[in-house]
C-alpha cells in the first residue's frame, strides 16, 4: 500500500508542471490544430517546387513558354504559402512549450543542434524562393536561365533537408532508439541515433511523394477555380490544361504511394509488434475502412475527370464504351476494400456474430480481397490515363497494331497475377499470405512499367486525328478537382492522426508517457471533427492566398496590359463558341 | 462569381460533412489510458478480477490479438475445445500452475510460444504496472478458472521501495548454463533443442555443423545479418535485443554451445 502510495505521488510529481492549458478545446486541441494546419502548409510548400522545377525545366528544353509560364506561376502561389507555414510553424513551438513544457525540454535537450541547423535552412530556404521568384524576368535567357533553374533546385534540397529533420523528431517519438529515457540518451547514443531512428526512411520517402501527390491536387484546384472564373477562352484553355498537369502529376504519384506506405507499416512492425498491431487490428482498425472510404471516392474523381475530358479530345469516342466496365470495376473494388474485418469487438459483437468474423463479409474483408481490389483499381486508374494519352493520336509505326497487343496482354498478365494471388491467399497461412502482395504489386508495377515504355515508342511521329480543345470541358469536371483536393487534404490528416494515435498515451514510445487529462487516444469520431476543423482552416486560407494570387496577377496587368487577355501558349488548341479551334505558336 | 464561390464552398463542406459523417457512424473506440490501481495486501479476488476486465477489454489493447483466433489464442472463449483460458493454463507447461504460467505470459511472453502462433506478444511491464499485470492475471483465472491471486502475489513482486525500476527484458540473472538460457531468454519460442521448442527459426540440433562460431555470434547480435535458407517468410522475426539482454560471458557460453553441437 505504501509503495502504491509513493507510486501514485510520484505520477502527480511528474504531472505538476508538465503541462498548460488552453481554453475551450485543450491543450492537445491547440497542439493538434497548430501541427496539422502547418504541416498542411509545409506539404504545399515542399510539394509545388517540386514540379516547379521540372516544369520549368521541361520549358527549357523543349523551348515552350506556356510550361515556364505554368512554374512561373506555380511559384507566385509559393511565396504567400511560405509566409503561412512560418506563422503556423511559429504557432505549434508556442503552443508546445506552453502547454506541453516538459515534453518539449525532453526534446530540446536531445534535438537542440538540429533544432538551430533547421531554422537556419529555414532561412535559406526563404531567401532562395525569393531569388527564385522575383529573379524570372532577370535570369529568362541563355546561361541565366539555367541559373535560374538550379535556384529552383537548390529551393527543393533546402526545402527536403528542413523536412528530413522534423522528420526525425517526430519518428523519434515513434520509434526511440534502445536505452532512450525520459532523462536523454544514454551514453553512446548520438542525436544522430536519435534522428536516423527505425521508422525514419520510410517515414521520409512516404512523405517526399505524399507531399507532390498533395501539390499537385491543390494547383488542379486552384486551376480549376481559375478555370470557373475565367472571362476569355484562352484563359480556360491555360486553366484547363494547367488543371489537367496538376491532376496528371498528383495522381500518378499517387499511385506509387501505397507501396512507400506499405514499406512505412512494415518498419513500424519490425521496430514493435504491439504498435504495427494497434495501428492495423487494434483500436484503430476501423480507421482503414474510413481511409478506404477516402481513396475510393479519390480513384473515382481522378477517373470521372479523365472520362470527361476524353469528350475535348477528337478520337477518343473509340474508347468511351470500355469506361463504363471500367466505372463498374472501380465501384466493385471499393465495395471490397472498404469491408471491415479483423475488428475489434466486445464480447456481445462476437456472440451476435457468431465469431470473431462476420459470417459472409469475413469473405470480402480479408487482405486478400483488399490487396486485389487496390491493384485492380491502380490498372484501371493507368488504363484511364493510357486511353486518354492515346485518344487523339493515330500510330505510324509499322508495329503499332502488335505492341497494342503486347500491351493488351501485360495488362490481362498483370490482372491475372493480382487475381490468382488474391484467391490462392485464402489457402495458405497469414504469414504467407503477407508475402503474396509484393507479387501483386511487382505484377503491376511491371506492367506500368512496361506499357509506358511500349506507349512512348509507338507514339512517335503519331498522327494527330485533332488538337485538345482545351477549355471546352463541362464545369462539372473542375468540381472533381475540387473534390479531389479537399479529399487529399482530409486524407492526409486522417493518416497524421494514425501516425500519431498509435504511441496511443507516450509522448515518446516506452519512453516518456503522457500524463496529461488528454493522455487517452480519442475515437474516430472526435479525431474526424478536428481533422474536418483542420481542413476547413487550411482551405479557407489557401482560398485567401489564391485570391492574393489573383490580386498581384491584376496589379501586373494594370502596369502592362496585354491586348487581347492572356496570350495563347504555343501548343494549346482553344476553344471558342462556334468557331474552329485555334492554336498558339 | 458569387454563384461559383457559392457552388466551390458547397462541395468542400458536402466532402468534409461527408467523411465526418462516416467517422462518426462507425463504432467509436478510444485507446484509455491504464489507470493507476492501489490494490493492497487485503484486496479481494473480485476486486482484482473486476480491475483486470477493465484492463483485458481497454488499456491493456489485448483485445487486439486474443479473440480473433488468428493472431493470438483466444482467451475468454473455447479454443480447440480446451475451454476458456482458465481452464487450460494450469496445463500448458508441465509443472506450472495456472497463475505462474499466466504471469510468465504476461511479464516473459518468449518464455513459450503456443504451437501455431508466432511469437508477437509484448512484455506487459513496459505498459502496465505490477498490480496491473496481476489483476490481468486474476481476471484471465476467472474465466473458467479458480482465482488465487492474492495481494501477497503483489507485494512479493513489486520492486523494494528504492530498488532499480523493474527491468523492461526478460530477467537477467547471472546462469552460464547455455540450457538455462535457452529456456530463460526466450530462444525456446523459435528454436527447437532436442524436441523442444518452437519452429519459427531453424533448429539448434546440429547447428555447429551449419555455422561458426563467429557466425552465430553475429547472428545473435545482428539478427538481420543473414537469414537461413528456408526461414525467409521470418525474416526480421528474431528480437535484436539479445545483444544488451546477455551479458558478454553468457553470449559467449551460448555461442560456444552451439558452436559444439555437431
Amino acid at each position: 500500500m505504501t509503495l502504491t502510495l509513493a507510486l501514485l505521488q510520484q505520477a502527480v510529481a511528474d504531472t505538476t508542471g508538465a503541462y498548460g492549458h488552453f481554453p475551450g478545446i485543450g491543450g492537445r486541441g491547440a497542439v493538434w490544430i497548430a501541427a496539422e494546419v502547418h504541416l498542411m502548409f509545409a506539404a504545399f510548400v515542399l510539394g509545388v517546387p517540386m514540379f516547379a522545377v521540372i516544369t520549368e525545366l521541361i520549358g527549357i528544353v523543349a523551348k515552350d513558354s506556356k510550361y515556364d509560364k505554368l512554374s512561373h506561376e506555380f511559384t507566385r502561389l509559393l511565396v504567400f504559402a511560405y509566409s503561412a507555414t512560418a506563422l503556423w510553424g511559429a504557432m505549434l513551438l508556442f503552443a508546445l512549450t506552453t502547454l506541453y513544457p516538459k515534453f518539449w525540454a525532453h526534446m530540446t535537450r536531445i534535438f537542440s543542434v538540429s533544432m538551430w541547423i533547421y531554422v537556419s535552412l529555414f532561412f535559406v530556404e526563404s531567401f532562395t524562393l525569393y531569388l527564385y521568384y522575383y529573379g524570372w524576368e532577370r535570369w529568362q535567357f541563355g546561361r541565366g536561365k539555367w541559373f535560374h533553374w538550379g535556384l529552383g533546385v537548390l529551393l527543393n534540397v533546402w526545402g527536403t533537408t528542413v523536412m528530413l529533420i522534423a522528420n526525425g523528431w517526430l519518428t523519434y517519438m515513434m520509434s526511440p532508439p534502445t536505452g532512450a529515457t525520459a532523462e536523454g540518451l544514454p551514453k553512446g547514443v548520438t542525436m544522430w541515433n536519435a534522428i536516423a531512428n527505425a521508422t525514419w526512411i520510410p517515414i521520409n520517402i512516404h512523405r517526399l511523394i505524399a507531399n507532390a501527390v498533395f501539390g499537385g491536387a491543390i494547383v488542379a484546384a486552384y486551376a480549376a477555380y481559375r478555370f470557373l472564373a475565367a472571362k476569355t477562352p484562352e484563359e480556360r484553355a491555360h486553366y484547363d490544361w494547367m488543371g489537367y498537369v496538376g491532376n496528371f502529376i498528383a495522381i500518378s504519384t499517387f499511385i506509387v504511394l501505397p507501396f512507400a506506405g506499405y514499406w512505412l507499416g512494415r518498419e513500424i512492425y519490425q521496430y514493435n509488434q504491439q504498435m504495427g498491431i494497434t495501428m492495423m487490428g487494434g483500436f484503430m482498425s476501423w480507421l482503414w475502412i474510413v481511409q478506404a472510404v477516402l481513396i475510393g471516392v479519390l480513384f473515382l474523381c481522378a477517373n470521372y475527370y479523365l472520362w470527361l475530358g476524353m469528350a475535348r479530345i477528337p478520337g477518343a469516342e473509340r474508347f468511351v464504351p470500355y469506361t463504363k466496365w471500367m466505372l463498374l470495376l472501380l465501384i466493385v473494388c471499393w465495395i471490397a476494400w472498404s469491408t471491415p474485418h479483423t475488428m475489434i469487438a466486445t464480447r456481445d459483437e462476437l456472440v451476435s456474430m457468431g465469431g470473431a468474423h462476420h459470417p459472409f463479409l469475413n469473405v470480402l474483408g480479408v487482405m486478400s480481397a483488399k490487396n486485389t481490389a487496390v491493384n485492380l483499381m491502380i490498372l484501371t486508374t493507368f488504363l484511364s490515363f493510357l486511353i486518354y494519352r492515346r485518344a487523339n493520336k493515330e500510330s505510324v509505326v509499322p508495329w503499332a497494331r502488335t505492341g497494342t497487343l503486347i500491351q493488351g496482354a501485360m495488362f490481362v498478365i498483370a490482372a491475372a497475377v493480382v487475381l490468382f494471388y488474391g484467391v490462392y491467399g485464402y489457402f495458405v497461412e497469414a504469414i504467407v499470405r503477407i508475402g503474396f502482395s509484393v507479387y501483386q504489386v511487382g505484377a503491376v508495377l511491371m506492367c506500368i512499367l512496361g506499357v509506358s515504355i511500349i506507349d512512348a515508342f509507338i507514339g512517335r511521329g503519331a498522327r494527330s486525328r485533332g488538337e485538345i480543345r482545351w477549355g471546352q470541358m463541362p464545369e462539372r469536371s473542375q468540381y472533381a478537382l475540387f473534390v479531389l483536393a479537399v479529399t487529399f487534404t482530409w486524407l492526409m490528416g486522417l493518416m497524421g492522426f494514425a501516425r500519431s494515435g498509435i504511441r496511443q498515451h507516450w509522448h515518446v514510445w516506452e519512453v516518456m508517457r503522457d500524463t496529461s487529462p488528454d493522455a487517452f487516444t480519442p475515437a474516430l469520431g472526435y479525431a474526424a471533427n478536428m481533422i474536418s476543423l483542420c481542413v476547413l482552416i487550411f482551405l479557407s486560407l489557401v482560398a485567401f492566398i489564391f485570391w492574393l494570387g489573383g490580386l498581384a496577377e491584376r496589379a501586373s496587368h494594370a502596369v502592362a496590359p496585354e491586348p487581347h487577355g492572356v496570350a495563347i501558349p504555343p501548343g494549346i488548341a482553344v476553344a471558342r463558341p462556334g468557331a474552329a479551334p485555334v492554336t498558339g505558336d | 462569381m458569387w454563384k461559383t464561390n457559392l457552388k466551390v464552398l458547397a462541395i468542400a463542406l458536402l466532402v468534409v460533412g461527408f467523411y465526418t459523417t462516416v467517422a462518426h457512424i462507425i463504432p467509436q473506440l478510444q485507446s484509455e489510458v491504464p489507470e493507476a490501481l492501489a490494490l493492497g495486501s487485503g484486496v479481494t479476488p473480485e476486486a482484482l478480477v473486476a480491475a483486470g476486465e477493465k484492463i483485458y477489454n481497454g488499456a491493456g489493447g489485448c483485445t487486439a490479438c486474443h479473440g480473433l483466433g488468428t493472431r493470438a489464442p483466444n482467451l475468454i472463449t473455447d479454443y480447440k475445445g480446451q475451454g476458456a483460458v482458465g481452464a487450460r493454463c494450469g496445463t500448458r507447461k508441465p509443472g506450472m500452475a495456472c497463475k505462474a504460467y499466466l504471469y510468465e505470459s504476461l511479464t516473459q511472453p518468449q518464455a513459450y510460444i503456443v504451437q501455431g502462433f508466432d511469437p508477437i506478444m509484448p512484455d506487459m511491464r513496459k505498459q502496465l504496472s505490477d498490480d496491473q499485470i496481476w489483476a490481468a492475471v486474476a481476471f484471465l483465472e476467472s474465466q473458467g478458472g479458480e482465482v488465487d491471486v492474492t495481494g501477497e502475489d503483489i507485494a512479493k513482486s513489486a520492486p523494494a521501495k528504492g530498488a532499480a525500476p523493474a527491468p523492461t527484458g526478460p530477467a537477467m540473472t547471472a546462469t552460464l548454463d547455455p540450457v538455462a538460457l535457452y529456456s530463460e531468454k526466450g530462444c525456446i519460442g523459435c528454436h527447437q533443442m532436442d524436441g523442444k521448442g518452437g519452429a519459427v527459426g531453424p533448429s539448434w540440433d546440429h547447428i555447429g555443423s551449419r555455422r561458426s562460431a563467429a557466425s552465430i555470434r553475429k547472428k545473435i547480435i545482428d539478427p538481420k545479418s543473414d537469414t537461413t535458407k528456408g526461414f525467409e517468410k521470418f525474416a526480421g522475426m528474431m528480437p535484436a535485443t539479445f545483444g544488451q539482454m546477455l551479458t558478454a560471458a553468457q553470449l559467449e557460453a551460448l555461442v560456444t554451445f552451439l558452436a559444439n553441437k555437431k
